[in-house]
């Protein structure tokens, strides 16, 4: 297994402002992350599971701290180069899986490999490659809005990994899944972990989701309260 | 990215049939307007060149300045020697003697007593003594109410009404007195054999026409003429041309201190036509400055509403490493996009319409008796179907689309990626 860190947090404190003064949402957090981890960020609600994510995705900035990822200091990034790090190297799988209703599952895959210079027919084959690793090849020309909700956050995650991205991001995915949609969920994204060692970050308070995760770092008021590794040596997947 | 807008606007309906339709309305008006005004101006000039102006018209510089009160005294004499170099530099182009002339016209009984008394403004043409452009130009016979044109010395024509206010039949006898050019009174009498209708209330209710042969030797004018117009070819107006020939003519006698030497004003310099004709181009481009506001502002709108439907998915687009300028730039793209459509629409049913205009029109004679224009107003407003209505819509169309557009995106600047997450969760 490769070792090589991809993502560093050094004393990261975030701050919302709140009436006069300040909220803080997270407080001196340090952690790195491997290549091909599939950690959950574990916490009750208000803790700062998204916001960590947030930042980590940079969609928002550190107040104070270091963020690196992928060799990036996220606290410095442009608007285009927070753009173009999501662009290339980041998917994110929502709690709801937000997929565009005028398009059918092909295109809305398709999507997150139109600001990229792939040609059309490298597009097709990516595309329907990442309809198959999720189980829907056979529904790429279905409207979205045909789909139920596994099947709608299935072709969110294929969205979210077309482009082979380092990290996927994905916040509570599960949350509105029923449990047999959401083992297949969690099934799904582990065995992409596993076969093209892709990061995967989630935050959850889902029992589920724990059980498939190889590390689990539990938040409480925006502090990191503790962390664990799981060995799944003897787990089936 | 452009088929997969494309198919975002062709697919959401609520995206592009709004903004479409009020495109199309707004651009239908505009073209409609247009035309009707192009019809409309077209007209009054065409009339206007026919009975008044000319293409070009010649006269004395005096009698120029003082235009307005028809002042014969002033008008030009041994006028071959001005017409003659004329028709040898532009061969193609018509030259005629006009001369207006006011007076009264007195009507006797059987016993020789005087019936009825009117003012009277008197216009001679080339009738009988041209040839016969002026026949075909002012159309006499298609006026013709009853009777015949005149054809020989001291015969008239009446308008229509006027001969009937003053109780006079085919073949009667009426005596026009008035001054000649010289002050001397003038005193002649005319044989009434026809009435004409031209539309107008000027010609129809006070006009008496007859041929200018009789108007100079009624007005002591042998050889004289008060106006001489110039036609184009074929009648067909071109003010370019007007203006270069009349620069050229003006130039010859540019120096001289002579109040009776000739001087040539193109129609578009004439009374008020040339304030009639700025008009006409500012208020076309008023009209696409308002068309253009106020369409703007309702297409700012539903851009606002289209924002904010389509506000998840420009939250998964900035969350898959779209930037908010490209987003905007597509937003733009898509606006364009539509106000071709719209502006195309529009286009096509304003033309339509004015097309119906130009063939059929809409006849306000009703309306004109109680207007007293200062020019010869037509009595059937017509459009004209011009070049400049295949792209005049696009103007407002297209600037009122994207300017809607580019005032309502500016909400995507606005977006927060940090709050993409929690925007995202429901
Ligand atoms: N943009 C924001 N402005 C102000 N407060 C915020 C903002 N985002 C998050 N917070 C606050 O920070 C805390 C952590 O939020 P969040 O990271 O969403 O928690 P979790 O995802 O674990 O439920 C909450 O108390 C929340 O109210
Ligand atoms: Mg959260």
């Amino acid at each position: 297994m490769n070792t090589e860190t991809i993502i560093s947090i050094e004393n990261l404190t975030k701050q919302f402002p709140e009436g006069d003064g300040f909220f803080t949402a997270l407080k001196d957090i340090n952690l790195t992350f491997k290549k091909g981890e599939f950690t959950g960020v574990v916490g009750p609600s208000g803790s700062g599971k998204t916001t960590l994510l947030n930042i980590i995705g940079s969609l928002d900035k550190p107040t104070s701290g270091k963020v690196n990822v992928l060799g990036l200091d996220i606290g410095n990034l442009s608007h285009k180069e927070s753009a173009n790090l999501r662009n290339k190297h980041i998917g994110f799988i929502f709690q709801v899986y937000n997929l565009l209703p005028v398009y059918t599952v092909f295109e809305n895959v398709e999507f997150a490999l139109l600001l990229q210079s792939y040609t059309k027919s490298e597009r097709k084959k990516m595309v329907m490659e990442s309809l198959e690793w999720v189980g829907l090849g056979d529904q790429a020309s279905k409207r979205v809005t045909k789909l139920s909700g596994g099947e709608g956050q299935r072709v969110a995650i294929a969205r979210a990994m077309v482009k082979r991205p380092q990290i996927v991001i994905a916040d509570e995915p599960t949350a509105n899944l029923d449990a047999a949609n959401a083992h297949a969920i969690l099934k799904t994204m582990k065995k992409l972990n596993q076969e093209l060692n892709t990061t995967f970050l989630f935050s959850t308070h889902d029992e589920k989701v724990m059980t498939y995760l190889d590390r689990i770092i539990h938040l409480r008021d925006g502090k990191l309260e503790s962390e664990e590794f799981i060995s799944h040596e003897n787990d089936k997947v | 990215m452009i088929k997969f807008l494309l198919n975002g606007i062709l697919r959401d309906k609520s995206r592009s049939v709004l903004p479409v339709i009020i495109v199309s309305i707004g651009v239908m008006l505009t073209v409609l307007l247009s035309g009707y005004m192009a019809g409309v101006f077209g007209d009054v000039v065409t009339q206007s060149a026919k009975f008044d102006t000319g293409h070009v018209k010649i006269m004395s510089k005096a009698y120029a300045e003082n235009i307005d009160q028809l002042p014969n005294d002033l008008a030009l004499l041994g006028i071959n020697e001005v017409i003659a170099p004329l028709q040898e530099a532009y061969p193609d182009m018509d030259w005629v003697k006009r001369i207006k002339f006011g007076g009264l016209l007195d009507v006797l009984d059987e016993e020789g007593e005087s019936k009825g008394q009117g003012p009277v403004t008197g216009m001679s043409f080339e009738i009988y003594s041209g040839n016969d452009s002026e026949l075909k130009r002012m159309n006499f016979e298609d006026a013709l109410v009853e009777g015949s044109i005149p054809a020989a010395k001291n015969e008239a024509l009446l308008g229509v009404k006027f001969a009937d206010q003053l109780g006079l039949k085919l073949g009667d006898e009426m005596t026009f007195i008035g001054s000649t050019m010289n002050g001397s009174m003038a005193f002649t009498v005319f044989k009434l054999v026809g009435t004409v209708r031209f539309g107008t209330a000027v010609m129809d209710e006070g006009a008496m026409i007859i041929d200018v042969a009789d108007a100079q030797h009624l007005l002591d004018m042998e050889n004289g003429t008060s106006e001489i117009l110039g036609y184009l070819d074929n009648d067909v107006y071109d003010e370019e041309a007007t203006l270069e020939i009349s620069k050229v003519f003006n130039a010859r006698y540019a120096d001289s201190k002579d109040e009776f030497a000739p001087i040539m004003i193109p129609l578009k310099k004439q009374g008020e036509l040339e304030e009639l004709i700025t008009l006409a181009d500012s208020m076309s481009a008023l009209l696409i400055a308002i068309f253009i506001f106020a369409m703007s502002i309702v297409l700012w709108n539903t851009g606002l509403l289209a924002g904010l439907r389509r506000y998840k998915e420009f939250g998964i687009r900035l969350s898959l490493g779209e930037t908010k300028g490209h987003i905007y730039k597509t937003f733009i793209g898509e606006a364009i996009l539509i106000g071709i459509i719209g502006s195309i629409i529009g286009t096509i049913i304003g033309l339509i319409g004015i097309y119906y205009l130009q063939e059929v029109g809409i006849d306000i004679s009703s309306m004109m008796d109680q207007i007293d224009a200062g020019f010869m107003m037509p009595s059937v407003m017509r459009g004209k179907v011009t070049p400049n209505l295949f792209y005049i819509g696009f103007i407002p169309g297209l600037f009122a689309m994207v300017l809607g557009n580019m005032l309502s995106g500016m909400g995507i600047y606005k977006r927060q990626t940090a709050s993409l997450m929690k925007e995202l969760e429901v």
